[in-house]
């Protein structure tokens, strides 16, 4: 065998070492290169702020009622100026035109910010919340010019987008919904009260500049998306509705709310003024002084006849009276030494306790709660929730005033006023939630707006709470019964056929200073229906109409227009549609099989 | 002795040999390392494309995020109640009233109920939304060699 020359195989051998070793050697230079370090940045990392997308608003059926848009900040780099000092100064008037042109600025003030820039400036911002189409022409003027021969171009001007809230509804439900300013911060309504969720938390973090670090990026999840009890349609027929009613009563303003009594949701809120939250910055306007921004949770008041629900109701439950219970009226009573008369000043002589809920008789009233005594009557009452919060879920709620025996300016005759809502003031968000106990058998709910919260696709719904059992569950029956029955005997109301509601009105006096105001009234109405399995509880109040003092007049329409949407909208039956009794049996037989 | 000293330099290879399989076993050395550098190499630079392109494509994300959220208000605002009354009152319909309705006894009805906004798969379980990240990106050549093996393995236990 012939042997091969040492010589070759040094040479192949040198020359693999050398392949092998070159690769190593490759590896090293590759990723110590300044160019390989200008992109992964030696391994640095850099400060970045995250500010997470806010979080948007939708009704129960998925309705987008606060979302956000597109915006941007407007500014000019002035390290993009040319560095001869007369050609930069033709360049910022083109800017200072181009911004006047697009945006609205006056190019002086423009030009004299870009001229008078400290040494060493390198940014000035000159607009921020831009709209995307005064953005956007802006930017085809900046396209247009870009290859200006001259050099002259608008290169200098920057665009950074973000976004900020947007309301597509504009001034839909905008009492519950609160607003957003520009820094971010929610303002009233559910925007204040969830802020903290919907805003998320924007956070400083050290950043990798390596792209070999990818995974290591932050992933700043968006504020959380929040669901709302709220029914768009619902909302949106109520405030028609009181729209309409404010004008056709001349009414000062108007309150509707609309609640389930099972559930304590609202289904709807409107009082008035509202105004288009996509113009929050004329909330001062809109709401001069010390105007509430939402009445229904944010403005006590004597609401009148509708307490007596509650002092019946208590009477009831303790066993003052009966339904059958028999009151002589004499038309008027002595309570601490004062007369308590009725609304027309008569006497309406025997009456059952129905009887005195159909002609709202405040002499009748008084007299059941003084039957009740101190104790029994303001623990009822405590426990119905009056001077309390109730919680909603709503930035900016009043607490209302109970007067108690023992507080220095309790009189005993307020024993026999607050029978009939007169020396209490009361938010009509408590007054619901007190009746909610007499539609509810006898339990009180929880009102609130927040129906479920959505993170990382995963939907949280609320829970349903049960504040109180005020009285038992017999006592609202018979109420409601009673309510009911009032209400078809009161020859003036004709609410909605086919339908059993149990409601009540209530005409109340506007206190001032040294008694009672002559002249004006707050008309309002509370019910519910069906009375057999009750789907909505609603509120009704106008304050000081001029088309009538009664509220049996002005209340009542508006609560039966009300109503009448709610069936609708809310798919409710007729009675005899609904009951099981008056389904045909044969289609019960296939229901079964 | 003699006699097993001659059968010793009978099977000692020849020099030449010898130095034949040890620049043959250096050389086998060598290219192992080449191929492992080079696989790292190799892998080390597709981590850093990616890497480097999610760098890239995050203004992007964010861009595609704002048009998003863009969109979806302005199809709300083109499906608001006011737009939709509009539109509905053009095509002649008008807001029924309790007596035009006809109530029909369907068994089974289940009525509309409030929004359902969960997602299926594991979001929909509490995860938390990350981004996908390939192992391939964030393993060692240990860890791959492992997982390669473990997935070339047969499944199942003993016949």
């Amino acid at each position: 065998m012939k042997m091969l020359p040492y010589w070759r195989y040094l040479t192949v051998a040198v020359t693999m070492i050398i392949v092998g070793a070159a690769i190593p050697v490759q590896i090293v230079r590759i990723q110590s290169s300044p160019e390989v370090a200008g992109v992964t940045g030696n391994g640095a990392y850099e400060w970045k702020t995250f500010y997470p997308a806010r979080g948007v608003i939708y009704d129960r059926h998925g309705n987008l009622l606060a979302g956000n848009k597109t915006v941007y900040e407007v500014g000019v780099d002035l390290t993009a100026m040319p560095a001869l000092e007369t050609k930069a100064l033709d360049m910022q008037k083109n800017i200072a035109l181009a911004v006047q042109m697009a945006l609205g600025i006056d190019s002086a003030k423009v030009l004299k910010r870009m001229t008078d820039a400290v040494a060493g400036t390198q940014y000035i911002k000159l607009d921020d919340f831009v709209d995307s189409d005064k953005a956007n022409q802006l930017m085809q003027l900046q396209d247009k010019v870009q290859a200006d021969p001259s050099g002259l171009n608008l290169n200098a001007v920057q665009f950074q987008a973000h976004l900020m809230r947007s309301y597509p509804e504009n001034d839909l439900a905008s009492t519950i919904l609160g607003f957003v300013t520009e820094d971010n911060h929610g303002y009233l309504g559910v925007e204040e009260k969830y802020d903290n969720i919907l805003a998320g938390i924007p956070v400083t973090l050290l950043v990798p500049t390596d792209p070999r670090r990818a995974e290591e990026y932050p992933h700043i999840p968006p504020g959380q998306t929040l669901i709302l009890t709220i029914d768009r349609e619902i909302q949106a027929s109520v405030e028609k509705i009181l729209d309409n009613a404010l004008e056709s009563t001349d009414s000062v303003s108007g309150t509707i709310l609309v609640m389930d009594p099972k559930t304590g949701e609202i289904l709807a809120m409107s009082s008035t003024p509202r105004m288009n939250l996509n113009d929050y910055t004329r909330v001062g306007e809109i709401f001069p002084g010390a105007t509430p921004f939402d009445r229904a949770i944010s403005q006590a008041y004597e609401v009148g006849s509708v307490a007596k629900i509650l002092t019946m109701a208590a009477a009831l439950d303790n066993g003052t009276v009966t339904p059958d219970t028999i009151f002589f009226d004499t038309g008027v009573i002595y309570v601490g030494g004062f007369p308590i008369r009725n609304w027309d000043n008569n006497a309406w002589g025997y009456q059952d306790m129905t009887g005195c809920l159909a002609h709202s008789l405040n002499v009748c009233l008084a007299w059941v709660s003084t039957q009740m005594g101190n104790d029994s009557f303001y623990s009822y009452m405590q426990r119905f929730g009056l001077g309390h919060l109730t919680g909603i879920d709503l930035a900016g709620e009043a607490p209302g005033r109970l007067k108690l025996p023992g507080d220095s300016d309790w009189h005993p005759v307020d024993l026999g006023t607050n029978a009939f809502g007169q020396g209490v003031a009361i938010t009509p968000i408590q007054m619901v939630m007190a009746a909610s106990a007499l539609a509810n058998n006898g339990q009180m709910v929880y009102p609130h707006v927040l129906y479920a919260q959505v993170r990382g696709g995963h939907q949280s719904n609320m829970s349903q709470w049960v504040v109180a059992t005020p009285i038992k569950a017999e006592t609202a029956h018979t109420i409601s019964s009673m309510l009911a029955n009032a209400l078809e005997t009161e020859s003036s109301v004709d609410l909605l056929p086919g339908y059993s509601i149990a409601g009540k009105t209530g005409t109340a006096q506007i206190p001032i200073p040294n008694g009672y105001d002559s002249n004006d009234i707050n008309a309002s109405f509370i019910g519910w229906g069906p009375v057999d399995d009750p789907r909505f509880l609603v509120y009704v109040w106008l304050e000081k109409p001029q088309s009538n003092k009664a509220a049996s007049v002005v209340a009542t329409p508006i609560f039966k227009q009300v109503i009448e949407k709610l069936v609708v909208l809310m798919g409710i039956p007729p009675d005899a549609v609904r009951l099981p009794a008056s389904v045909p049996q044969e289609q019960v037989q296939n229901t079964d099989q | 002795m003699e006699n097993v000293s001659q059968i010793v330099q009978k099977v000692r290879q020849a020099n030449w040999r010898v130095q034949r399989q040890w620049i043959g076993l250096f050389l086998l050395g060598l290219v192992a390392v080449s191929m492992v550098a080079g696989l790292y190499l190799n892998i080390t630079v597709r981590a850093t494309l990616a890497g480097r392109e999610v760098q890239l494509l995050q203004p992007t994300l964010s861009s595609d995020r704002r048009k998003n959220s863009d969109l979806e208000t302005q199809l709300a605002g083109l499906t608001s109640v006011e737009s939709m009354q509009k539109r509905a009152g053009s095509l002649g319909f008008q807001p029924a009233n309790p007596e035009d309705i006809t109530y029909v006894f369907v068994p089974g009805y289940t009525p509309k109920t409030a929004v359902d906004m969960s997602q299926p798969g594991p979001a929909s379980q509490g995860q938390s939304q990350k981004p996908v990240l390939l192992p391939e990106y964030s393993e060692s050549l240990f860890d791959w060699i492992t997982r390669t093996l473990a997935a070339s393995a047969p499944a199942g236990g003993q016949p």
